[in-house]
């Protein structure tokens, strides 16, 4: 099958046509460097024939100075594991700023294969009355042109078209892989000819330009207006401070109507369940275990729904990469430079990824800072565990008036406890392991745009399968679990007291290790459990108790936690939260990034003595 | 290792140097045409493949918070630290006819 790669300048719409193409949901947003792996997808053509479909990361160059711009690079020579070499190219470019990105056109029509040049974004270079003639630029540039507005539709048919094209002439012959010319790095460093170079291939593109009859467009009115405020000396960082605390408002006032009416779907349903099945060890395992467990945790859904509402609309509008400015001051006083700041802001939704994006990093140094502190910004994992307890210890008194509640405060007050460890090890790291100084800071400002309700819709889907997928597996399997083990010794006929058990005694065993922190040995075997992922501690609290408690009928796990817990340990528990590393998945991709197991080991011993040293302190204080 | 670039033809000179300054020092809303770029030769690149080549002309549109230039460049918004901006070194387009 022929393989056809989408290349282009970051930010010019490669991932929004892919998806159109392949039907597949890759990450979208409006700030460069989101997509930082190749993904393959697939287009069927109308006839019979199919083509692959690459998506890249976003490339200025060709040098790969960047983990991200390697994989590009890697993929367009034929190297890239897995892969053969493509055999048809989609150059993307944004034609509202058509004469600097038509600087890739020359290296990527040096790898020799059918190539389609898109002018995507068509309708803001319309709107802003920009001109420039087609049919001219094609014969100027010696491609085909197409122009089109990949998040609408337009113009896609004629890609669509090339792409047939492509599948019936199928797969190229095979053909020694192409290099592409470099023109930037020789041994010595930078020569003048490259420079040379570089400024030839401006005045020829200057020169495509005048020829097709190019007229930039006009500067976007809105980005004009909205940037005046959101990098205003004063407004800029008060706008920034304003939502963060609507946000977290939002997170406890707009949830509560969605988590009761889940709560009553669980509890109802729960009860349902229970009244259809016989009574014995299966309506254990089921109420007791599996739907305490997996409800407890379900309740949390809307409000991290809410949480990547709020991070969809800042990154599809265009805010982030102002963001990123606004702190870069902060972050070159810490070692890091701004770009660092766009995957940490992405961790507030997943570390995961967030490590992943850290490859737009250009220094080794400073991405490894990056990634080693990217787990202690909070991610949405943990929010299930913040807002249990904060719901169950923090009264609900304004403090702000109606604008902010005590609960929204101190949930701020562990984000911010979180930022500032990063902050607080990213410069410790930076003069010490990973000493160096940070590397300059260039970051192109993406026009606001409006964000699509409809993607925004789709992001939330996307988000609710997550989770869903999440609890049905992880979760699930370690409710499960915890009930076996709470049955023994003894057997299900016979169940021992869940003290006695097998459960039980592990968490005994923890007891001496945690009691300094005011925790018993229920939280012990959840801070066990979460290891696997954070929020399986609440689902393993609803299981502990649900199983102890199986007489009361159903339980509510905030009035027991405040009968089980005093308020210096939940204190010390959402701070060892904060802090501790309980995640396979970041363990796993740390390992992957940084190709070895050093890191990640170091990091999670690291985290995890201050998540005890932090609860501690905490639940001495109190 | 600091490579400075060579003037573009014409650029050179005794009178050009006069009305030489850097990026750093130039109002808002003021066009300016680079001249050089003194900067160490991996810092060049990105600026490079961007389009900020010798003969370009930038205009600071708006300052960061923190002070840091936006510069308008090929009707791209770039952002750079104050720093970067300083080994920047432009003239305004209307000295060429004095030079
Ligand atoms: N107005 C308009 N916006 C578009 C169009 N195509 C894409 N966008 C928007 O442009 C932004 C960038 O789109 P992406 O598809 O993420 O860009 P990309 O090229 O994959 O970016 P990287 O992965 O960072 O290299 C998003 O906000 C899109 O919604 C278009 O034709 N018109
Ligand atoms: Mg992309």
């Amino acid at each position: 099958m022929p393989l056809v790669a989408l290349v282009g300048p970051p930010n010019a719409g490669k991932s929004t046509l892919f998806n159109r193409l392949t039907g597949l949901r890759q990450k979208v947003a409006n700030y460069p460097g989101v997509t930082v792996e190749k993904v393959v997808g697939r287009f069927t053509a109308p006839g019979q024939g199919e083509v692959e479909i690459v998506d890249l990361p976003g490339v200025n160059g060709f040098s790969a100075r960047t983990l991200d711009e390697q994989v590009t690079r890697d993929v367009l020579e034929g190297r890239a594991e897995g892969l053969r070499a493509p055999d048809a190219l989609i150059l993307i470019v944004d034609s509202t700023r058509l004469e600097p990105q038509l600087m890739l056109v020359e290296p990527v029509l040096e790898i020799g294969v059918p190539t389609l040049l898109v002018l995507n974004m068509a309708d803001e270079l319309a709107a802003r009355e920009g001109e420039v003639d087609d049919d001219a630029l094609a014969e100027q540039l010696g491609v085909e042109v197409v122009r089109a507005n990949a998040r609408a539709g337009d113009g896609v048919d004629r890609i669509r078209t090339f792409l047939t094209h492509v599948a019936e002439r199928g797969p190229l012959p095979p053909r020694p892989c192409p290099v592409i010319s470099n023109v930037t790095r020789d041994q010595k460093g930078l020569s003048l000819p490259v420079i040379d170079a570089f400024a030839a291939r401006r005045r020829h593109i200057r020169e495509v330009g005048r020829k097709s009859e190019y007229r930039p467009p006009q500067p976007s009115k809105l980005t004009q207006r909205l940037d005046r405020v959101f990098l205003h000396r004063f407004w800029g960082p008060a706008v920034f401070l304003a939502v963060v605390v609507l946000v977290f408002q939002a997170i406890f006032t707009w949830a509560t109507p969605f988590m009761d009416g889940v709560e009553w779907l669980v509890a109802s349903s729960g009860e349902w369940v229970a009244a259809q099945l016989p009574e014995g060890w299966f309506r254990s395992l089921v109420v007791d275990g599996v739907w305490m467990g997996v409800g407890s945790v379900l309740v949390f859904l809307p409000q991290i729904l809410i949480l990547f509402l709020f991070l969809g609309i800042l990154e599809d509008s265009g805010y982030m990469a102002r963001a990123a400015v606004i702190a870069d001051r902060s972050m070159y006083r810490v070692g890091l430079q701004g770009r660092a700041f766009l995957p940490l802001l992405s961790a507030y939704a997943c570390a995961v990824p967030a490590i992943l994006a850290a490859r737009t990093v250009e220094d080794e140094r400073d991405r490894m800072a990056t990634i080693f502190v990217a787990p202690f910004m909070t991610c949405s994992a943990r929010l299930p565990v913040y807002a249990l307890l904060i719901a169950a210890f923090i009264p609900d008194t304004p403090i702000l008036g109606p604008f902010m509640g005590a609960r929204a405060a101190t949930l701020l007050g562990l984000y911010l406890l979180g930022a500032l460890a990063a902050v607080a090890t990213a410069f410790l790291l930076k003069r010490t392991l990973l000493r160096g100084s940070p590397s300059t800071f260039l970051m192109e400002l993406p026009p606001y745009r409006v964000p699509s309700p409809r993607s925004l819709a789709l992001r939330l889907l996307d988000r609710s399968k997550i989770f869903l997928k999440r609890v049905g597996k992880i979760i699930l399997a370690v409710a499960v679990a915890l009930w076996l083990l709470a049955q023994f010794p003894g057997g299900p006929m016979d169940p021992p007291a869940i003290e006695d058990s097998a459960l039980g005694r592990v968490g005994k065993v923890m007891e001496p290790v945690i009691e300094p922190l005011g925790f018993d040995w229920r939280v012990g075997i959840g801070l066990v459990s979460s290891l696997a992922a954070r929020e399986v501690i609440v689902g393993t609290l609803g299981t502990i108790y649900g199983i102890e408690e199986a007489d009361e009928g159903s339980i509510e796990l905030q009035a027991v936690l405040q009968q089980h817990l005093d308020l210096g340990a939940a204190v010390g528990l959402l701070i060892f939260f904060v802090f501790a590393l309980q995640c396979m998945s970041t363990i796993a991709v740390m390992r992957r990034e940084t190709a070895g197991w050093k890191w990640p080991i170091l990091q999670f011993s690291y985290m995890l003595s201050l998540a005890y040293l932090g609860a501690f302190v905490a639940n001495w204080l109190i | 290792m600091k490579l400075p670039m060579a003037h573009p033809e014409g650029y050179a000179g005794p009178a050009a140097a006069v009305t030489e300054l850097s990026l750093a020092q130039v109002g808002l809303s003021q066009e300016v045409e680079l001249v050089r770029i003194d900067l160490p030769a991996e810092e060049i690149e990105p600026l490079l493949e961007r389009g900020v080549l010798p003969g370009c002309r930038l205009c600071p549109v708006r300052f960061s918070p923190s002070g840091d230039p936006i510069v308008m460049v090929d009707g791209v918004l770039l952002a750079l630290r104050k720093e970067t901006a300083g080994c920047l070194c432009v003239r305004r387009p209307d000295s060429e006819e004095a030079a």
